[in-house]
């Protein structure tokens, strides 16, 4: 295969949120619509990069998103006063990825060392442990939260405001979906993506084939922490321009990643932007119809996928698709 | 120089020895084997030369540097390779990335990238012959398939010292002459030495060790070439049990 | 003055941890025998709390009557999880794919629609909501998916698939319960009186609690070491390859194990809300699952015994850390005791995954 025909699958995926992002500006009246979905795609993309590429869950994921979230709060509360500008929105980012880039090694630190059952009892108690953490030793404010909609509004004025919260956010959230689809190609292409396969399929034997599992572990969980973190700054925080650590930290968004790439196909590079969609638009339809019942009639839907189709959407499709024109495409 | 020393590598689970004060040595290019009953402690002594898990007692050399501590990855870096009783190639993985991964990330895998791993893939398919799978899944073979796979995957690592775990356990005679003739013929072009493990001595002999080191209940019995062993009475007891006479005293 | 209240509280801790112990002994009896963490473990504590809540508000049974049929509802549940979902995944035999029959699925599928029925029946007076029956059609539809294409056990993905498998059950169980009586915080009041032994106040209800999970725990290592059907399930944990030689029927002791440790949990359950009777609420499974996970990893994670005792001990850490959190001005003491846990859970994972209290 030539260089550039292997980077021939990331053509769907752009053209699948172009054609979002593009839906959304030719009706302005379905831009929050717009925005949640690419929200779960995006979360589906960031949540795939560890979980599909390594097989591991990490059930207390949404910390990452979370203390994303504080990173961008943190910087609009204390520097608002600087004259910054939109700057610290900037900073907000930096901080953001910072903040669940150190979450995410202290995490991993412990968890990564652990293999299956011990990792899921390790990270299952992430979220809840940092969030009675930050309620507990009162930091940044404790259960009390973050309202810096105001200290937004005085640094960058109130016009700039409403367009950051309100579009600009939700830009944001593409391109982090977008940078998430990217890297975890770059992964499958490169020596990362072989080492997590087979890492995926048989740690012991990718051990003793001179991969070194930890490390290659490391870097798909840092990665997708971190993409997290952003998210939570882009979606969370400038476009709520409030934080509580009891809505920052709950397990209900973790369930919505798992449900989102093991709907499209765990390890898929088009998975997540499929059932991110799917999902999106079935929660969307049912909070009009059956309005708080997503979950009782997805959860049936996730045991079915687990159990009898492991391979989700696009790993059905991708084996529909082997041996024809379209096989480059999609993975 | 040895290309691989063990000092009275001891391991223990629990209460149990399992391999118990073992020294030895491999010869760079030695085909060797060894050999013991189900239980013998062979496994485990495989896990320890490899670093899948570490010894409780004695160090271990790999050409002259001390790899006692190393992890697992290391070593194969350095140049072990291995493959496994019942053969676990990457399933869904086809076979070129199957091989290709023994080569990225093997002994010279740091100057290896990805395209210049499949290439190798290539050449390592063209040996075992199994050109018309390149591209299936590795799970769907045939056991023998499978244990190819596994073979080239590890020849890909470019070992120095290859590890193989029962390499014929469960064939028929047809497969075990054709493994047996492809073992020496590794050997012989790729000048590595191969250590094999087997359960029964017979099977040492069919070609596949020059010598061969018999472990009875972790520990070792004999060192010795394969023709010696053969005949040496402690091997003959530990695989026959006690001398008839004795059995029909006990009834 | 802070040591006669740290005493008290001591007292009080080894009393619920008493309760702690038995909550987590079901988790460990399924780890033990399957090897399967049961993510969802909160979920099946808060179906026992609305078990001793409804059976004593609508019936008014007191909850220590309440034990077995909670015990029977709990086995029961983890009978239909694990036909349905569990089994499919996980091969006993430890060799190939195991496709479940066309009967499993059928007695799954029953077994869970039977269940429904007997629930709505009993919360007639909740208003239900159309969409229980696209749950319940979604319910035949995986059984009868189950029965086309099998279970697909994957490489690797079998552990990935039971905690995942595991975790939607518990979804589906606070979703459900969620629908039959709201996310509102519920309680009940059971007063007996008091035990005054000074340094602190022991209502009897609380007493009768740690009483229960004491006799509970007796009762199964009794039933483990003394009957024919308590060993053979042991032989299972040991060696199942060796129990399938000598006769044991393993695929039934896997669901028997299964089962027994979900009633166990479910049972568990009333005990709690006797201790603690507020709060009882679809989600309040969450925090008894991160402890359950701290618990049961103190004392080893696959022996329920190491857990009872881990239980005692985690009592003691919990409520010994909160008196002195209390001490210290300007943080929320009852935040940083359960950080405090999630600390200790960490520390143990990292120096000694085994389990502390387990002997080498």
């Amino acid at each position: 295969m030539r260089r550039a025909q292997r980077y021939y699958p990331i053509i769907p995926v752009l053209v699948a949120y172009a054609m979002l992002l593009g839906y959304g500006l030719l009706f302005p009246g379905k831009w929050q619509l717009v925005a949640q979905l690419a929200f779960y795609c995006t979360l589906g993309q960031a949540f795939n990069l560890f979980m599909g590429m390594t097989g591991y869950v990490d059930f207390g994921y949404v910390a990452f998103i979370g203390i994303g979230t504080y990173g961008m709060a943190i910087s609009i509360y204390y520097l608002y006063d600087k004259g910054l500008g939109l700057f610290i929105v900037v900073i907000g980012f930096i901080l953001a990825a910072i903040f669940s880039t150190l979450l995410s090694l202290a995490v991993g630190a412990v968890a990564l060392r652990l293999r299956g059952a011990y990792f899921a009892i390790a990270t299952i108690g992430v979220n809840e442990g940092f969030r009675y953490l930050i309620e507990g030793a009162r930091i940044w404010n404790g259960a009390d939260g973050i309202i810096f909609s105001l200290h937004l509004k005085k640094a960058v004025g109130r016009e700039t405001m409403m367009v950051l919260s309100t579009f600009w956010a939700d830009v944001l959230v593409f391109t982090v979906a977008i940078a998430a689809a990217v890297l975890t190609l770059v992964f499958m292409r490169n020596k990362v993506g072989y080492a997590l396969m087979a890492l995926r399929m048989d740690e012991d034997a990718a051990k003793v084939m001179g991969i070194n599992v930890t490390k290659y572990k490391i870097i798909a969980f840092i990665t997708s922490a971190t993409l997290a973190g952003l998210l939570g700054a882009a979606a969370w925080a400038l476009k709520l321009t409030y934080i509580y650590p009891v809505d920052a930290f709950a397990i209900h968004y973790t369930v919505e990643a798992i449900i989102i790439v093991l709907l499209g196909g765990a390890g898929t590079l088009m998975g997540p932007i499929v059932g991110g969609l799917i999902y999106g638009v079935a929660k969307y339809f049912l909070a009009i119809v059956l309005p708080g019942f997503q979950l009782l009639i997805f959860a049936p839907i996730i045991i079915t996928i687990i159990v009898i189709f492991p391979e989700g959407t696009v790993g059905i499709l991708k084996k529909r698709v082997m041996g024809t024109a379209l096989q480059k495409y999609i993975i | 120089m040895a290309l691989l020393r063990c000092e009275n590598v001891t391991k223990r689970f629990g209460g149990l020895v399992a391999v118990d004060s073992m020294t030895f040595e491999i010869d760079s290019g030695e085909l060797m084997a060894i050999v013991g009953p189900n239980g013998a402690g062979k496994t485990t002594m495989f896990n320890l030369i490899n670093g899948v898990f570490p010894a409780d007692e004695g160090k271990i050399w790999f050409e002259d540097l001390d790899v006692t501590n190393f992890p697992a990855y290391k070593r194969a870096h350095l140049g072990m390779g291995r493959t496994f009783q019942i053969p676990r190639p990457f399933a869904s993985a086809s076979v070129q990335e199957n091989i290709a991964i023994g080569a990225m990330f093997g002994s010279a895998g740091a100057e290896i990238n990805v395209e210049r791993a499949m290439e190798m893939a290539d050449h390592y398919i063209e040996i075992i012959g199994l050109k018309k799978h390149r591209d299936k899944p590795a799970g769907g073979l045939t056991p023998t398939e499978k244990k190819l796979v596994e073979i080239a995957r590890a020849l890909a690592m470019k070992p120095r010292l290859l590890l193989m775990d029962e390499a014929m356990a469960g064939m028929n005679p047809k497969d075990i002459d054709g493994m047996v003739s492809f073992i020496r013929h590794i050997r012989d072009t790729e000048g590595i030495a191969i250590v094999s493990m087997v359960e029964h001595i017979m099977r040492a002999v069919a070609g596949l060790a020059e010598r061969v080191i018999v472990m009875h209940q972790g520990a070792l019995l004999v060192d010795e070439p394969t023709r010696e062993a053969l005949t040496d009475p402690r091997v003959v007891e530990v695989y026959l049990g006690h001398p008839p006479e004795e059995i029909d005293a006990q009834g | 003055m802070i040591f006669e209240q740290l005493a008290g509280n001591l007292v009080q801790g080894l009393v619920l941890g008493a309760v702690y112990g038995m909550a987590t002994m079901g988790l460990s009896l399924i780890f033990g025998v399957l090897q399967i963490v049961n993510v969802g473990h909160g979920a099946f504590i808060m179906v026992g709390a609305f078990t001793a809540l409804m059976m004593f508000q609508a019936l008014g049974i007191p909850p220590v009557i309440a034990l077995p049929a909670a015990l029977i509802l709990g086995m029961l549940l983890g009978m239909v999880i694990y036909y349905a979902a569990v089994k499919p995944l996980v091969s006993p035999s430890g060799s190939g794919i195991r496709k479940p029959s066309g009967r499993d699925a059928g007695i799954a599928v029953a077994i869970f629609i039977s269940l429904m029925v007997v629930m709505r029946f009993l919360s007639g007076y909740y208003k239900l909501h159309t969409a229980f029956s696209i749950f319940v059609g979604l319910l035949f539809l995986y059984g009868l998916l189950l029965y086309v294409y099998g279970g697909r056990r994957q490489e690797k993905a079998a552990e990935l698939a039971t905690l995942l498998v595991t975790f939607a059950f518990g979804v589906i169980l606070e979703e459900f319960v969620k629908q039959l009586f709201t996310s509102e915080a519920r309680g009940y009041n059971w007063d007996i009186g008091k035990l005054d032994i000074g340094i602190t106040v022991l209502p009897y209800t609380k007493l009768l609690a740690a009483l229960g999970s004491v006799s509970i725990a007796v009762i199964l290592y009794l039933w483990f070491n003394k009957t024919r059907a308590g060993m053979a399930m042991r032989s299972v944990v040991e060696d199942s390859v060796g129990a399938r030689v000598c006769g044991v029927n393993v695929d039934w002791q896997y669901a028997l194990s299964f089962s027994l440790g979900i009633g166990l949990t479910v049972t568990s359950g009333v005990l709690l809300t006797m201790f603690i009777p507020v709060g009882i609420n679809p989600y309040m499974g969450g925090p008894y699952t991160l402890k359950a996970f701290v618990i049961a990893v103190l004392g080893g994670l696959a022996s329920p015994y190491g857990a009872f005792f881990g239980g005692l001990v985690f009592g003691l850490i919990e409520n010994g850390s909160y008196t002195l959190f209390a001490v210290i001005p300007g943080v929320e003491p009852f935040a940083l005791t359960r950080f405090f846990s999630f600390l200790i859970l960490l520390v143990i994972l990292l120096i000694r995954p085994t389990g502390l209290l387990r002997a080498k």
